[in-house]
């Protein structure tokens, strides 16, 4: 049965990973409050916003995406894979809680909903919890995940600058002279926004890859102003259209999933014409940058594995660093043959983004820092296992590509790193063999204490 | 316009700033009540940026 947010709200509570905060709480502050939290944070009451509450930090570490999935902490990469491969076709139902309060005309207010202030440099408070829903005469219905800045109660921001889906679609909307139609559902399981991180081909429905996910259909209604679905048991939706004035207004800046401030970018603007919502309403704050970056990693990380299997590799586990923003750093430990160590890092770096990978062999626990440095530190020889590829794709968000030297439109390039520390070829196994303490089955501290 | 509206700009015209330093400065100011005064100062369309993002009145004062 499909699960909602309310539902992960649950699994969270129950596993004591969700701490409730009974005192009404300024939205200027669901931020800082959600960053001292070691848990998921619940506000049940908000100054200024008597019908809302609020909820962060949902996925913020690998152990409560690994709740949220259903799965062991080293199996979201997998437990993803499966939903991508068993795609389950969306339903349209009559009505859903997304819909029981309406604002239309008039009515539309963004003031009204308890918008968070985030970080100390952003260029206004953001709604980042979004899955945004668009559609194309021709390539069909697209869901991604874009950040909206507040600019008045009626209209926000939208970082449109990355190459997407529904980039493009804009930009035939905006080639016709016409806006585009958006909706933007927020406070749905981390499934959608899981399956709205995921950079699917064109032509697959996101939803269905969310379907894939929950193992059952999302139940989907139809917006009330603009011809999209959204989920039916979001918490909020805005309904709405891109204007076709391209990218034009001012937006950022903002705490960016790599930790550090973004730049002022110049966006589209989100005209609100109709704001649905729950009776009583949660909103949610993706709690910035850990949330974004966990949301990647189930993706990178399967991106990873099936690179591996390309390069006819055997993985054994995969991990995406929280350092590398769950982006771009891959460690991974293989069943090795002679020369897959290097085979492996060729696979890895040629994943998105990754700038730094790592393999070590399938007797390294790959998430536990101390084996791993082990593992650097006897298996490699810097002359012979380092890999270094100069002159990759990068990213604009990574300082050391400097990318504000590049002027307008210019991409940046990046050398890419990869360290093979899987047991070097001509080294016998056994010269790795690790301590093991005399009678160590045989006697239990336990019954010495 | 709202007064909390004209505080803003006159805010920005002294010095460039941040948004968060405009809420720091009118801490007091219910959540609400200053994201309509945003709204206000927004939709004079005088708002401009400068080279630490940090925003700017571009508009003389009429």
């Amino acid at each position: 049965m499909k699960q909602g947010f309310r539902d992960a709200l649950r699994v969270l509570e129950d596993a004591g990973e969700l701490r409730r905060i009974k005192k009404a709480v300024d939205p200027r502050h669901f931020s800082a409050l959600a960053a001292q939290a070691k848990e998921a944070t619940f506000f049940e009451a908000i100054e200024g916003y008597p019908s809302w509450r609020a909820a962060s930090a949902l996925v913020s570490t690998r152990k409560r995406l690994a709740l949220a999935m259903g799965c062991g902490e080293a199996d979201i990469a997998r437990r993803f894979e499966d939903g991508i491969r068993r795609p389950v076709d969306a339903r349209l139902v009559s009505d859903g809680p997304c819909q029981e309060v309406v604002w239309q005309g008039d009515a539309v207010d963004l003031t009204a909903i308890p918008l968070p202030l985030m970080h100390v440099k952003d260029g206004g408070p953001y709604i980042s919890a979004t899955m945004v829903v668009s559609k194309d005469p021709e390539y069909g219905r697209n869901v991604g995940s874009y950040r909206l800045m507040y600019r008045t109660p009626r209209d926000t921001g939208i970082d449109l600058v990355s190459s997407s889906d529904m980039r493009r679609y804009y930009q035939r909307a905006l080639d016709a002279g016409r806006p585009l139609e958006i909706a933007v559902a927020v406070g749905v399981h981390p499934y959608e926004m899981l399956a709205a991180s995921y950079k699917a081909p064109i032509d697959v429905d996101e939803y269905a890859i969310a379907g894939g996910l929950h193992g059952a259909p999302v139940d989907l209604v139809r917006c009330r102003t603009v011809d999209l679905e959204v989920p039916a048991d979001a918490e909020l939706v805005l309904e709405g259209e891109l204007l076709p004035i391209g990218w034009t207004a001012d937006e950022g800046p903002f705490g960016e999933f790599s930790h550090i401030t973004g730049d002022v970018k110049w966006n589209p603007i989100f005209r609100v014409k109709c704001i649905t919502h729950r009776r009583d309403p949660i909103f949610y704050m993706l709690q910035m940058p850990w949330e974004n970056d966990w949301l990647a990693a189930p993706v990178i990380e399967a991106a990873g594995l099936q690179a591996l299997r390309i390069a006819s590799v055997e993985p054994v586990a995969i991990r995406a660093p929280v350092g590398g923003c769950c982006y771009w750093t891959l460690i991974a430990s293989i069943r090795k043959r002679p020369g897959e160590g290097k085979n492996a890092l060729l696979a890895l770096l040629s994943v998105a983004e990754v700038k730094l990978a790592i393999v070590t062999d399938d007797d390294i626990n790959i998430y536990d820092p101390d084996e791993l440095d082990w593992a650097m530190t006897f298996r490699i020889q810097a002359d012979h296992d380092v890999l270094i590829i100069p002159g990759a794709r990068g990213k604009h968000i990574d300082p050391s590509v400097r990318a504000w030297s590049l002027g307008k439109g210019g991409l940046p390039t990046t050398a890419k790193l990869g360290i093979d520390a899987t047991i070097p070829e001509g080294v016998p196994r056994e010269q790795y063999e690790r301590l093991r303490y005399f009678a160590k089955d045989a006697v239990r501290l336990e019954d010495y204490l | 316009m709202s007064p909390l509206a004209e505080r803003l700009v006159a805010d920005l015209r002294a010095r460039p700033r941040h948004f968060a330093e405009l809420v720091e400065a009118h801490a007091a100011v219910a959540w609400r009540d200053f994201l309509r005064a945003w709204g206000e100062v927004r939709g004079l369309e005088a708002l401009g940026r400068d080279e630490q993002g940090r925003y700017v009145i571009t508009a003389p004062a009429g």
